[in-house]
């Protein structure tokens, strides 16, 4: 009975792993297809299409989203550290609905949020601001409460008594933050600086209302692209974007040290 | 220039309604190892905090070295602390938390090798600087903690019930090597406990806590042998407490009746007047238990009784007589004395004048 139970989890936990394998699968299949057929034959595969990638028209778009994102991680990073600081950490007067306030919008549609960012801006005088300003911006506004979130929860279970035994030794507050809060909760904010960065870089819904002729993320770019055409080398596109998701993840991780929090381990 | 490390004026600590520590005062001559000991909520946690800082007298000045510390932040006090579960910092090694504190205060790295290698000796931790928090036995961490708090060598260090999370033999070795760390190094320490055994075996001075108020100060055999209070002979080892209902004045010595219809014959005890006397307080060792009537070893207060219960600790029987009246009281026998003890046998006790001590409340 046991074997039998065993069994069926493993197939339960396999099919859902091909369930969320399966598209990416796909696409890489599409990617390196000689046409717009997607072919599942290895003899007939080329990498044609991810030679395209390095024409300005899909580069540009690349490094402009690793820019935004870069800084929006960054960002979110520090001002989601002052945050929980404040809020989980010293328990400022109503961190309750402070932090209520810094998560809400989660709460709002994301095509909410980027009208009303636009209507705000044209209505404020500040369209001049629509374009890399404007997007780092938006993106903090959508990322923000994931960083809150995750290092306050880090702040939360951080034990009091470490600070008071820092202090007691003589460690002042920059010190106390510097070498004891910030290397005990660093895998959280490392953590929510990855949530940060992933959904910054594949933002569409935010970024199509603040991007410039010009001056447009990757995803947008690819969105474009779509209306005309469906050809493989967007398969190639998201492949790319895929790996370098992937290889900025494994970097993040490997600053940070967040798989241990994951896994619930410690140190 | 004061001789006292730490000086309590009038403290009262209170929370909303709530007094926790009510008027304090208290000096704590330097190099003495004192112990706070009370139960749970008497208010020795609080008091031990507000020396280090964490907390702020709502009433009443705290004196370090013979400076106000009023607006002065623990980091500023110069003092040591360790804590109950230790808090040993989880991403530092070993060396690294020993040296901690000397590294905040930018001393040389000469200087804090030399320091954090010392302190390690000295709690016998050679040779495991490299090993992370996580990696040591209950005991280790307690000593590291230790080592920690002594390196950056405070004159004054307190400690928040170190040993509570040890098991019994590691806590008694602890015990002894505790005292022996105070004594070479000359500090301070302020050791809150709710153990009495640990206050007694390591304490040049006992303070008692109840309820936010110091109930009594003194040498460990002082509180044991002339405790002040019901609360403090109850809470200091084992007694035998029983109330006073009628008192007679004899001439040298003064004559106690009891509840029930025992009467006991006890010496005036100093600080005490007579009329005040509420109960009277046996330790459990003067109660001599014999199985004859003459006994010769002790002339006064001879009662009669049965054997009803007998607790064997070892060395020793705790024994508990019920008299004819139904008062129960304790008696500590050694084993060797009197090997054959059993329940239910008809048993005579023996307590001296001198030994009975007068309460007042």
């Amino acid at each position: 009975m046991d074997r039998f139970l065993s069994l069926c989890f493993r197939l339960s936990l396999f099919l859902i792993l091909a369930f969320i394998a399966l598209p990416i699968l796909v696409v890489f299949a599409a990617s390196v297809s000689p046409s717009a057929a997607i072919s599942f034959d290895p003899s007939q595969w080329t990498l044609t299409w991810f030679a395209q990638l390095a024409d300005r028209r899909w580069l540009d778009p690349f490094l402009l989203s690793i820019k935004l994102a870069a800084a929006v991680t960054v960002l979110s990073g520090l001002l989601g550290f002052l945050a929980a600081y404040a809020v989980a950490y010293q328990k400022c007067p109503g961190h309750e609905a402070i932090m209520a306030i810094l998560v809400s919008p989660l709460a709002v549609p994301q095509i909410v949020k980027g009208v009303a960012i636009v209507l705000f801006l044209s209505s404020t005088g500040f369209f001049s601001l629509l374009g890399m300003p404007g997007l780092v911006m938006a993106h903090i506004i959508l990322t923000l409460p994931f960083v809150v979130r995750m290092i306050a929860g880090a702040m939360y279970n951080f034990d009091k008594r470490l600070e008071q035994a820092a202090r007691i030794l003589g460690a002042n507050a920059w010190q106390r933050v510097r070498f004891v809060l910030l290397p005990i909760i660093k895998p959280g904010l490392f953590s929510g600086m990855t949530f940060a960065f992933i959904l910054s870089f594949n933002n569409i819904p935010l970024s199509v209302f603040l991007v410039r002729p010009g001056e447009t993320t990757l995803p947008i770019t690819v969105i474009n692209h779509m209306e005309y055409s469906l050809d493989p080398v967007l398969a190639a596109v998201n492949v790319a974007s895929l790996a370098f998701i992937l290889a900025a993840i494994l970097l993040f991780e490997k600053l940070g040290g967040f798989s241990t929090q994951l896994h619930g381990g410690s140190k | 220039m004061s001789s006292n490390d730490i000086e309590m004026v009038s403290v009262t600590k209170s929370y909303g309604g709530t007094t926790v520590v009510n008027g304090v005062n208290l000096a704590i001559p330097a190099g003495e190892f004192v112990s706070i000991l009370g139960p749970s909520g008497c208010g020795k946690t609080t008091t031990l905090s507000m020396i280090a800082g964490f907390a702020q007298p709502s009433v009443g000045d705290i004196r370090i070295r013979g400076k106000s510390q009023k607006g002065v932040p623990p980091e500023k006090r110069g003092i040591g602390m360790v804590f109950q579960n230790y808090a040993l910092f989880p991403h530092m090694t070993v060396e690294e938390n020993v040296g901690f504190g000397l590294r905040m205060r930018r001393r040389p790295t000469s200087e804090i090798r030399d320091a954090v290698a010392n302190a390690l000796r000295r709690v016998h931790l050679e040779g495991l600087g490299h090993r992370y928090p996580k990696e040591l036995s209950g005991g280790q961490q307690q000593r590291a903690a230790l080592a920690r708090a002594i390196a950056p060598e405070p004159s004054l260090l307190l400690l928040d019930e170190p040993l509570s999370n040890l098991d019994l033999k590691l806590r008694e070795a602890m015990r002894v090597e505790l005292k022996d760390i105070q004594e070479q190094l000359a500090m301070t320490f302020v050791y809150v406990t709710h153990d009495q055994d640990e206050a007694m075996a390591m304490s040049d001075r006992i303070v008692v806590m109840q309820r936010g108020l110091i109930a009594q100060t003194g040498r460990p055999s002082d509180i044991y042998e002339r405790p002040n209070s019901s609360f403090v002979a109850d809470f200091i080892g084992k007694s035998n407490l029983l109330p006073i209902r009628q008192l007679r004045q004899g001439n040298n010595a003064v004559v106690v009746c009891l509840a029930g219809d025992l009467t006991l014959t006890a010496r005036k005890t100093e600080g005490i007047a007579a009329e005040d006397a509420r109960y009277c307080c046996m330790r459990p060792e003067a109660v001599r238990l014999s199985l004859t009537a003459d006994d010769s070893a002790v002339s006064a207060n001879r009662l009669q009784g049965r054997l009803t219960r007998i607790v064997n600790l070892g060395a020793y029987f705790d024994c508990f007589v019920t008299m004819n009246d139904g008062t129960v009281l304790k008696s500590l026998v050694r084993s060797t004395r009197l090997p054959g003890l059993a329940v239910n046998m008809p048993v005579f006790l023996s307590i001296e004048p001198d030994a009975i001590r007068l309460l007042s409340h």
